[in-house]
């Protein structure tokens, strides 16, 4: 039986730490989505300067774990600039997901009939207003899977921010740890926090996944 | 209205269309037909810069279409476009498919864009599906919303790809009626099609391309009747007996 007396005594710092889950993954979401689609548009754009920065950049992110751009940002900046771990983590986190994100939203992007974008670019649209009215909503509807499960990702990765006192949940969970040593009831308690955000999530991502399916 | 002076377009070694040299006046329809392969659409992609050429010069409304000062979507809101496929946006509402690129390119405010909007989807045949889906129309009607979104920017050219190629057979006499109306308003129009019936009854001129060269070119009536080259005569016979 699991020893529920962490859990009421600690309850506290379990929600705070649930809380700053919440809005690292809040504002990682936004931030990974909005860069990984503008890199996802650097990538396939007719202009080859930019399709190599969009590649490097996917390419150099992908490939790399995700503790050692959160270290670099904490750490290895401290001689110019001094992060906090939740900044530092935030960010690190941010860049990672978006190169995932990029992905699978270039993926997306070329998937659409090629059709599309020349019936809007030959009524006098720019490629901009084609890609953000004609292309990128038609794409989206491709990618709501894939980029769902980023997010989902993304909720968990979040307790990197454990390794470099970002005092999200994990930091907590670690902190409970300590002072109690009942290991296996401190992180199921923290698993269960995790389950509460990432299993309606995941609901979400199935239903929304089915009602775009059906939208046209 | 559009003038193709010697124009060569190369994919690689092949050469695609080869020292194209074409007037088209205002007001006069076009129709291009020929094989499968021959050119033809590669030929009027290149009018609104949907295809680069390769040397040559290709003028329309006075405005060098391939020069790199060209502000190419300037140009473009002057040439309708319509396609094989429709190319309709199936995210939005036949409305907001008209109205988008008025809105968007024009500057157009929204009210006027639906009058307008709603103008031409009453000249092709079909206001009450304004708020449809394309994916609720047919074949036909789908065409029809194309053809009155490209009207929409009030063009001086209309460009048609094919545009009864992907049609049920019952479908085209519909979607021909209302570029045959168009016709006869004075729209200058170059016309890709395999619709001999229209091409004798509704153009101007007839040009005939094979291989990428304009192997023949002349009025309806004559070139229907009384074929020059040797290769016209040969696809004119396999496309009307059958």
């Amino acid at each position: 039986m699991l020893n529920f007396s962490i859990l009421t005594k600690y309850f506290d710092l379990y929600f705070q730490g649930f809380l700053t889950t919440i809005e690292v993954s809040i504002i990682g979401l936004i931030c990974s989505f909005i860069l990984g689609v503008i890199v996802a548009v650097m990538r396939i754009a007719p202009l080859r300067i930019l399709n190599w920065i969009g590649t490097c950049f996917v390419e150099f992110i992908r490939n790399i774990p995700l503790i050692l751009i959160v270290f670099f940002f904490y750490y290895g900046l401290s001689n110019y600039i001094n992060l906090s771990g939740f900044a530092a983590g935030t960010i690190g986190l941010t860049i990672y997901t978006a190169a995932f994100i990029a992905e699978a939203v270039r993926a997306g992007i070329q998937s659409v009939d090629k059709g599309q974008m020349e019936a809007a670019r030959s009524s006098g649209l720019t490629y901009i207003q084609a890609m953000k009215h004609i292309v990128l909503p038609q794409a989206i509807k491709i990618v709501i899977p894939p980029i769902g499960n980023q997010f989902i990702n993304l909720v968990k990765n979040s307790s990197i921010l454990g390794l470099v006192a970002g005092m999200e949940l994990m930091y907590f969970a670690d902190y409970v740890h300590e002072k109690t040593w009942i290991s296996f009831d401190t992180y199921i308690f923290a698993a269960l926090f995790y389950l509460v955000l990432t299993i309606p999530l995941s609901f979400f991502v199935n239903r929304s996944e089915k009602r775009l399916a059906r939208s046209y | 209205m559009i003038s193709f002076r010697n124009v060569n377009k190369h994919y690689g070694s092949f050469h695609v269309l080869k020292d194209i040299s074409l007037e088209v006046n205002q007001g006069e329809v076009v129709v291009v037909i020929g094989p499968s392969g021959s050119g033809k659409s590669t030929m009027l992609r290149c009018i609104n810069r949907l295809e680069t050429i390769t040397d040559g010069e290709l003028v329309v409304g006075g405005i060098q279409v391939h020069s790199k000062q060209t502000d190419i979507n300037d140009l473009r809101k002057n040439i309708g476009m319509v396609f094989q496929h429709f190319n309709l946006y199936p995210h939005k509402t036949v409305l907001e498919n008209i109205t988008l690129a008025p809105i968007k390119a024009l500057g157009q405010d929204d009210k006027k864009a639906h009058e307008t909007a709603m103008f031409y989807l009453e000249k092709v045949g079909i206001p009450e599906k304004a708020n449809s889906y394309p994916s609720q129309l047919s074949g036909g009607q789908q065409q029809r919303v194309a053809i009155a979104r490209g009207l929409a920017m009030k063009p001086k050219v209309m460009l048609f790809d094919e545009p009864t190629s992907a049609l049920d057979p019952e479908m085209i006499g519909e979607v021909l009626e209302v570029m045959k109306q168009l016709a006869i308003e004075g729209m200058t129009m170059v016309v890709v099609t395999h619709e001999m019936g229209f091409a004798r009854e509704v153009a101007n001129r007839v040009v005939f391309m094979d291989e990428g060269e304009i192997v023949e070119e002349g009025k309806p009536a004559e070139f229907f009747a009384h074929p020059q080259a040797k290769r016209a005569q040969l696809f004119l016979k396999r496309v009307l007996n059958h």
